[in-house]
């Protein structure tokens, strides 16, 4: 009976699922299926069933988006700014995270809560009086100028602030009584330990980052420096719209993180369970 | 001697991301605050004047921005419970011992990984007006044909909740994520500890499961109800605030102040009204949190 | 550790980039000229880039230096260069913001930069578009044309006429007879495309031409002081009014997929010159070409494209005038509107295109900006918040806002601007 009862139970989880994964996953493989379509039948076969279905499929559309962007070029822009933020911020605000987290110095509760504070504001309502400044500055249509403001993130700060918080005293005790200094201390001991934190800033940050579109819009003009969001808008502002390589431009675009994704997931989700994210 | 050595340490330690937030956030964000009390616009040659409140004071009298605030409160009231709710139910549904768990969770979680600026275009074509939109040529499916298509994107009621519909399967994916690690946390012996008591499934959910996961549903609330404030590209992309206004928000108001209409002080004004906004309203949240909690 | 010295590495090669694209290289005996053109369609760079090129091999005092600046931010990475004091000597600009750029000083007057015998030759629409304040400070190598695209079946089975030059354009309610009678035998009524797909500054360029044929206009052009009274207009009001019905009433196709002319889903396609060849494909000799509707005081159109100016702080503005010169020589304004369709600029040239000359099929273009029937944006530094009140308001139009509502708060809207720019006064 607790046994019919349990695969019945299962049984009806399954039907939610499997329905909930059919909504969930229809856009993508409309933008998938549309990708590999000619051009004609992406629209007038988008309200049927026939959307879901290749048709007599061809590559079409990925050489138009070779041919009508330079691809590689924005891929490597996107690849060297998006982990050049990464990186980098992934070591200025573990350190910071620490700061806050375990050491003690003048000014540190104060300061704590104007990250807290900072954690609110987009880079829409900063955009422009941003913009104003890296003019003056002459920065643009740099790669330094869509790096650099992004690295100190108060997001990833209070990530690791969380996560540090979580980590046992004993680990750096046991150096310290060992001599060793601070600095020593959070690479060797801290790092290495907080592995699942590191992962989870990342893969946020990257997403964050590889999505960007108001910014470099904003701050850039020539092809060299231009992020792969941008290339894009090439394709709807130029009519005839096409649809089959926006979807083609689209698929190239998200493929790299998804591999990316797909490699760190369990890292990511071990992450998630134990930086501040859960609470 | 140690002491005086672990304090410049700190500072050190904090000073890169610190030097970082104040050069590219706070102070564009004080210089916005002094701007909005000026006259600028983008590449004026005429020489800055202070005007005072007359920005704020044009802002609250120009119907486009308080429907921007009332579309803004309305996205937050509306999708901080909905979704949260839906990736609760997702969580739980992932929670259980079944197969294709990881894949299932990988499918929900996708759609987080596309840039909203791609997602907005997909969903443009699934929201086409007539039978060849995608929602429609499904809703009329599975109606058998009873329903109307409708030119979703267009119409003043059925907008605000189209890019609702795209926000939630682009975001609710990261929610679910977060509190199936909540769930994952709640040590077993709590479970074992209610089944003994004889406690129902229901019951076990209401004792144990919501208490152990309070907070991390009030981080994931307090994430979306920023992230709602924050709506922009979808709205830009989907819609450009239309129709009527109807799905216009506070970002987006403040984008197009500043770069289609190269009013500076403008967007300024409602980049300092945003701010404070969000501020309250998390800052209640947190409030209502914690008094919960005494 | 492993990863620390990897993160070293990266951060190394990032700057090594970073400094490649900040590094500028610096010959001295020849000019360089830096140059910046919008990134149109393929074609459109392919052919800037080849006379980039013939310009050099002739120049070999001067280096063009091009760079393609995409259309959808232009206007924010020129002021940004103009905050920056690094504006390049010679720039492409979409004509609305010529006003601006002058007023702020950015660019520099050309009539003394450019060969008499050059400026007699274009047309007049170029150079009443290119003029603020009594000065040239633009000049494109083509312009642009904006009609009805139809097919020739469609209107002879409903038995309409079919006008041949702009003086006999089609009344607004004739036009809207021959839209009721198309819907009839239409499978979902939907007859007329408005290119709704379009972005944004379409709807000012597209539309704002109805004022006009209406009696009214964006703004009074005299001192360019208040748009109250104009936009707002009774018959401005009126005129919208008709398109508001067009709308609401379904005759409309969304156009989604910007193929609802091509695909024979509509009758008649309200759209610029652009589109010709891709109709023309799909239709042959059933394609026609008409002057929009008159509202009242004739049809009216609407023009402009991209011009060339010159930066006011460039050492190098003859060199750049050179440059504007040999664009505007008749084969390479040809070359050019081969691969973007445009108008040419020049008469000389003009004479020179099959498609433009007389008897052409694109002629009504021609007329249309020779005759006076075209219509300039607005001579205001003003223009970019003009356009946005007013497609503002076409957006409110066409979701069922009471047009005189929607209009009268454009009005507010641009005189609110001009007042807080003190009636934009003359800075030099």
């Amino acid at each position: 009976m607790i046994y019919l009862y349990t695969k019945l139970r299962s049984l009806i989880s399954y039907i939610v699922l499997f329905s909930l994964a059919g909504l969930f996953i229809s856009p993508m493989l409309l933008m998938l299926i549309g990708s590999v379509k000619p051009e004609a039948r992406v629209l007038s076969e988008a309200g049927s069933l026939l959307a879901f279905v290749p048709g007599d499929w061809n590559l079409q559309n990925y050489r138009d988006v070779f041919a009508r962007v330079d691809f590689a070029r924005y891929l490597f822009n996107s690849l060297l700014i998006t982990s050049l933020i990464v990186l980098l911020g992934l070591l200025v605000n573990s350190m910071a995270a620490y700061a806050f987290a375990r050491l003690q110095w003048r000014g540190r509760r104060l300061l704590f809560a104007l990250v807290l504070a900072i954690l609110i504001l987009p880079l829409e309502a900063i955009a422009v009086p941003l913009f104003y400044q890296v003019s003056m500055w002459g920065w643009r249509d740099t790669y330094i100028v869509q790096i650099l403001p992004f690295i100190a993130n108060a997001f990833s700060i209070f990530l690791f602030y969380t996560f540090f918080l979580s980590l046992p005293r004993e680990l750096e005790d046991a150096a310290r009584i060992d001599g060793a200094g601070t600095s020593r201390i959070f690479f060797t001991i801290i790092i290495p330990n907080s592995k699942p934190a590191f992962a989870t800033v990342a893969i946020l940050t990257f997403l964050t980052q590889w999505g960007v579109f108001l910014w470099p819009l904003m701050v850039t003009s020539s092809e060299s420096v231009r992020p792969l969001p941008l290339a894009i808008s090439t394709f709807y502002t130029l009519p005839p719209l096409q649809w089959g390589d926006i979807f083609a431009f689209s698929v190239m675009m998200v493929l790299p993180v998804l591999l990316v994704f797909w490699f760190f997931q369990r890292w990511f989700i071990r992450g998630v369970a134990s930086t501040g994210i859960k609470g | 001697m140690q002491q005086r050595a672990l304090i410049s340490t700190g500072t050190l330690f904090a000073l890169p991301a610190l030097a970082g937030l104040l050069i590219f956030v706070a102070a564009p964000f004080l210089l916005a605050i002094g701007l909005a009390f000026t006259n600028l616009r983008l590449g004026s040659p005429l020489p800055l004047e202070f005007v005072g409140l007359k920005n704020f004071v044009r802002l609250f009298d120009d119907p486009a921005f308080t429907r921007a605030l009332l579309n803004n409160f309305t996205f937050t009231v509306v999708m901080v419970p909905l979704q949260t709710l839906l990736a609760l139910v997702l969580a739980l549904l992932l929670n259980q011992p079944l197969r294709g768990q990881a894949v299932f969770r990988a499918l929900f979680f996708m759609p987080v990984i596309f840039p909203l600026s791609l997602v907005a275009v997909v969903w443009i074509l699934i929201f086409a007006p007539g039978p060849s939109g995608t929602l429609n040529g499904f809703l009329q499916y599975i109606s058998f044909g009873y329903w109307q298509p409708q030119d979703f994107l267009h119409d003043p009621w059925l907008a605000l909740p189209a890019i609702m519909l795209t926000s939630i399967w682009q975001g609710v994916g990261f929610q679910m994520v977060i509190l199936l690690a909540g769930l994952q946390g709640i040590p077993q012996q709590l479970y074992e500890a209610a089944s003994i008591d004889g406690a129902g499934r229901w019951q076990t959910f209401w004792n144990v499961t919501l208490p152990q996961l309070r907070n991390t549903l009030i981080f994931v609330m307090l994430m979306t109800t920023i992230l709602a404030f924050r709506l922009f590209e979808q709205v830009q992309i989907m819609t450009h605030g239309g129709p009527r206004h109807a799905t216009t928000t506070v970002m987006y108001e403040a984008v197009q102040a500043a770069f289609t209409r190269q009013q500076i002080a403008r967007g300024a004004a409602i980049t300092v009204i945003f701010f404070l906004l969000v501020l309250v309203v998390t800052a209640f949240q947190r409030h209502v949190a914690r008094q919960e909690h005494a | 550790m492993k990863v620390f010295r990897l993160f070293l590495v990266i951060c190394f090669l990032g700057l090594v980039a970073c400094d490649r694209s900040a590094q500028e290289s610096t010959a001295s005996e020849v000019t360089q000229l830096e140059v910046w053109a919008h990134a149109g369609q393929a074609s459109e760079r392919r052919v800037i880039e080849q006379q980039v090129n013939a310009f050099n091999r002739q120049h070999e005092d001067v280096r063009v230096k091009l760079t393609f600046i995409p259309e959808r931010s232009y206007n924010a990475q020129v002021q940004a260069a103009a905050i920056a004091g690094d504006l390049p000597d010679l720039l492409e600009f979409d004509v609305p913001y010529l006003y601006n750029y002058a007023w702020q000083g950015h660019i520099r007057p050309l009539e003394q930069l450019l060969p008499q015998q050059l400026q007699a030759d274009l047309l007049p629409s170029i150079i009443e578009q290119g003029r603020y304040q009594d000065h040239l400070y633009g000049v494109g190598t083509f312009d642009s044309g904006l009609a009805l695209y139809a097919r020739r079946s469609l209107l002879q089975a409903v038995e309409a006429r079919i006008p041949t030059h702009p003086d006999l354009a089609l009344t607004v309610d004739e036009f809207e007879q021959i839209l009721s009678k198309l819907s009839a035998i239409d499978e979902d009524g939907a007859v007329l495309d408005l290119k709704l797909n379009y972005p944004d500054e379409w709807f000012t360029y597209a539309f704002s031409p109805l004022l006009q044929s209406a009696g009214a206009d964006l703004i009074d052009r005299s001192g360019y002081q208040r748009s109250h009274g104009m936009i707002n207009h009774v018959e401005a009001v009126r005129a919208m009014n008709h398109v508001q019905q067009w709308l609401t009433n379904g005759r409309v196709d969304p156009n989604v997929d910007d193929a609802a002319f091509v695909s024979g889903r509509v009758a008649m396609s309200w759209a610029g010159h652009w589109e010709y060849q891709r109709y023309v494909d799909a239709f042959g000799a059933d394609l026609l070409l008409l002057p929009l509707p008159d509202f009242g005081q004739g049809s009216r159109t609407g023009q402009g494209s991209w011009v060339w100016g010159i930066a006011s702080r460039s050492q190098h503005a003859e060199h750049a005038a050179t440059l504007i010169a040999f664009l505007l020589q008749p084969e390479q304004i040809l070359t050019m509107t081969r691969a973007n369709g445009a108008v040419p600029a020049t008469n000389s040239a003009i004479e020179r295109s099959k498609l433009y000359q007389q008897e052409g099929p694109l002629h009504l273009f021609v007329q249309q900006l020779r005759e006076g029937y075209s219509i300039p944006r607005p001579a205001t530094p003003a223009y970019p918040v003009i356009s946005a009140s007013f497609r503002q308001a076409f957006a409110d139009i066409r979701d069922g806002m009471p047009v005189r509502q929607a209009l009268d708060r454009a009005a507010a809207s641009i005189d609110d601007d001009i007042r807080d720019n003190r009636g934009y006064p003359a800075m030099r």
